[in-house]
């Protein structure tokens, strides 16, 4: 703002003002256009990256998040047995209140459980438990994950760790949680479990869901000579034979059954000895060359059964 | 059966794995007769149902001796009894009092094998024990060594086996330990504990044969109630007031019905004379009088019965060392004793009045 003085100098002035405030006015054009500018730009691109940024997050909130249960003390991941249990074997579906139903893998979980206190009280430093991961392996189930988490508080058990995945990837879950042996009521993902190399097993075909004071594995001694050449399932078998081990040879917590349904007692025997080898002694064992598993399973009652077709 | 590492068939089976117990097992043996087929041989024989065959459990201490085992057992307690067998694993065990009666049973297999080869009616061994699994490979050495055909097996690991004895359809039990025979007759299951002879006479590798004695074994012990009860004489009067009734049955009396069906298949041959079976009744029983009622009871089951010597209180053990059976079954011990004294191979069935007596004898 030019401030005026003498007529003279305010004709003078007049001249140099009109020429000032036309230059004023373009400079003020200017500054507008470029300020206008700016700003529609700086909208756009924060909108631009605002949308990135939701994109990514909405990603991640796609992968599996692996939650633990600070309720549960952590198990030692390098020592202990990890089981993943698929979330719907353990908590049914309730249609109302906040609380799950109890599914057929709850006096499983309870015999792991149990098998575990066994362990600690005869040792307090004992490392090889069995470490119980709950998964979820669809998308419906993945949503529930605040109502899995108090249904498990409400039922006090013993899972250390919650997958919470969609499906798409909870084999690679399974795998980056260095899962040992996975149980679910679902023959498709038992299969594609078992072809990714991890020992797994199909509940409630076959399998007992009777509260039970002996947690009982079964191994189907036809698949364990060819099973034998993954390491998984070396590795599996000579943590369970460690474990059973723990205990005395009457009254255990945990008790290992072998049973070969096809071919006769040279396979059967190859089966006793290859297990053997990776540390695993079983107690019971059957033949059956044949004959009907329906009722040797009858008394078996295994809550766990690996091999038998499912691979 | 020939395994074969790469098989078609073993996609159907995963195909199916959601499918029930009995459809799998039908799968299985759909399987089984395919891989046969392919291979255009039958390298073993195909092991019949249970519940089509005889089945025979028994142990392994009636199958071998064991004697040194259970000393180990008694003395120093399981898991050095587990630790001493694993040690001496590829040491076959020695046979026991049951081993020629599974020989016997064997050879009449290959002979009703030649006749019907289809069949599935054929004696069915299993062995049934209270081992842990750990054993295993020493039971399988040993009947490798001794060339037995033995391809079923129920290792219990301590669990009681007769829940596995009703699944495995069993015809008879044979073990040497009394309270698994006494629980297995109480469930219905013809059972009876052995006992290594100090001598064994040289019995047939090529026929079988099975002795009986009458009372409280293949017919009920109520006539033997009134012996004990009204002794003698009393006895007497009563086989001859009831003799149109028949006696009713005894524990052994369902395994003399399971002998019989399989000799009728070598008849059926015209094979009579050469039957690879022989039953023999031996009974304290009298021919002339107490005797018919017995004949009449058999008779009447439509039960045929080789040779019937009625010993009318003579010692049996002299009649059983001409006769030689694979195995002589009788409700008293004082009978097993005389017999096994002889070389003969008894067997006790603790069933009946008998055993309370034996008891009392026992605790003098």
């Amino acid at each position: 703002m030019l401030l005026s003085s003498t007529n003279q100098e305010e004709e003078d002035d007049e001249v140099a003002s009109k020429g000032g405030s036309e230059l004023f006015a373009v400079r003020r054009a200017t500054f507008l256009t470029i300020f206008l500018f700016s700003s529609v730009t700086a909208v756009t691109f924060r909108v631009f990256f605002t949308r990135l940024r939701r994109q990514r997050v909405d990603r991640e909130a796609e992968m599996v998040s692996t939650v633990a249960n600070v309720d549960v003390k952590q198990k030692d991941a390098d020592h202990a047995l990890v089981v993943a249990i698929s979330c719907s074997a353990v908590l049914e579906d309730a249609d109302d209140g906040d609380v799950h139903r109890v599914g057929v893998a709850f006096p499983l979980l309870q015999a792991l459980q149990s098998v575990n206190r066994h362990l600690v009280e005869a040792n307090s430093s004992e490392s090889l438990l069995f470490d119980v991961l709950l998964i979820t392996t669809d998308e419906r189930r993945q949503r529930q994950s605040a109502r899995i988490v108090s249904s498990t508080k409400h039922y006090g058990l013993e899972v250390s760790r919650f997958c919470f995945s969609d499906g798409e990837d909870f084999v690679e879950s399974l795998l980056e949680n260095q899962v040992q042996l996975f149980l679910s009521t679902e023959p498709e993902e038992v299969a594609l479990v078992w072809q990714r190399g991890v020992p797994s097993s199909l509940l409630g075909h076959q399998t007992w869901s009777s509260p039970s004071e002996q947690l009982r594995v079964l191994l189907c001694g036809d698949d364990v000579i060819a099973a034998a050449a993954a390491e998984s399932a070396q590795r599996f078998w000579s943590q369970l034979g460690a474990m059973r081990r723990r205990f005395g040879v009457l009254g255990s917590p945990v008790s290992v059954a072998v049973m070969t349904a096809h071919g006769g007692r040279r396979g059967f025997a190859d089966a006793l000895a290859t297990l053997r080898s990776c540390g695993l002694n079983a107690d019971e064992a059957h033949c059956l060359a044949g004959a009907p598993r329906g009722p040797i399973l009858e008394l078996l009652r295994p809550h766990v059964l690996l091999g038998g077709g499912l691979r | 059966m020939v395994k074969m590492s790469v098989e078609p068939v073993k996609v159907k089976e995963l195909q199916i794995c959601a499918s029930s117990n009995g459809e799998k097992g039908d799968s299985w043996e759909e399987a089984d007769e395919l891989q046969q087929d392919r291979l255009g041989l039958i390298a073993e024989p195909k092991q019949p149902k249970p519940e089509n065959a005889v089945t025979i459990a028994v142990s392994t201490r009636v199958l071998f001796r064991t004697e040194r085992e259970q000393k180990v057992f008694e003395r120093h307690g399981v898991e050095e009894y587990l630790r001493y067998q694993i040690e001496h694993e590829n040491e076959p065990f020695a046979p026991g009092p049951a081993f020629p009666f599974v020989k016997a049973l064997e050879a009449v297999n290959s002979r009703l094998r030649q006749l019907y080869p289809q069949s599935e009616e054929l004696f069915d061994i299993v062995l049934v024990t209270y081992n842990h699994a750990h054993v295993g490979v020493r039971l399988i050495n040993t009947i490798n060594h001794h060339n037995l055909f033995i391809e079923r097996f129920c290792m219990t690991g301590g669990s009681s086996p007769i829940g596995y004895l009703k699944a495995w359809h069993t015809n008879l039990y044979l073990s040497a330990d009394a309270e698994k025979v006494r629980e297995a007759l109480a469930e219905g299951i013809a059972a009876a504990t052995m006992f290594m002879p100090e001598k064994q006479t040289e019995v047939s590798a090529s026929q079988l044969r099975v002795a009986f004695d009458g009372d409280a074994v293949l017919f009920s012990d109520e006539s033997e109630r009134i012996f004990k009860a009204h002794g003698l004489d009393r006895f007497f009067e009563h086989e001859r007031e009831n003799e149109d009734t028949l006696l009713d049955h005894g524990p052994l009396k369902g395994f003399l019905e399971a002998l019989g069906k399989l000799q009728k298949k070598f008849y059926a041959k015209g094979q009579r004379l050469d039957c690879p079976i022989r039953t023999y009744l031996v009974t304290a029983r009298s021919a002339a009088s107490s005797g018919i009622r017995a004949l009449k009871t058999l008779r009447a089951w439509g039960l045929e019965i080789d040779e019937a010597l009625f010993l009318a209180g003579a010692p049996k053990g002299p009649m059983l060392e001409k006769i030689r059976p694979h195995i002589y079954f009788d409700d008293q011990m004082f009978h097993v004793e005389g017999a096994a004294e002889m070389g003969t191979v008894a067997a006790h069935v603790p069933y009946g009045v008998a055993q309370k007596r034996d008891a009392r004898q026992a605790g003098k």
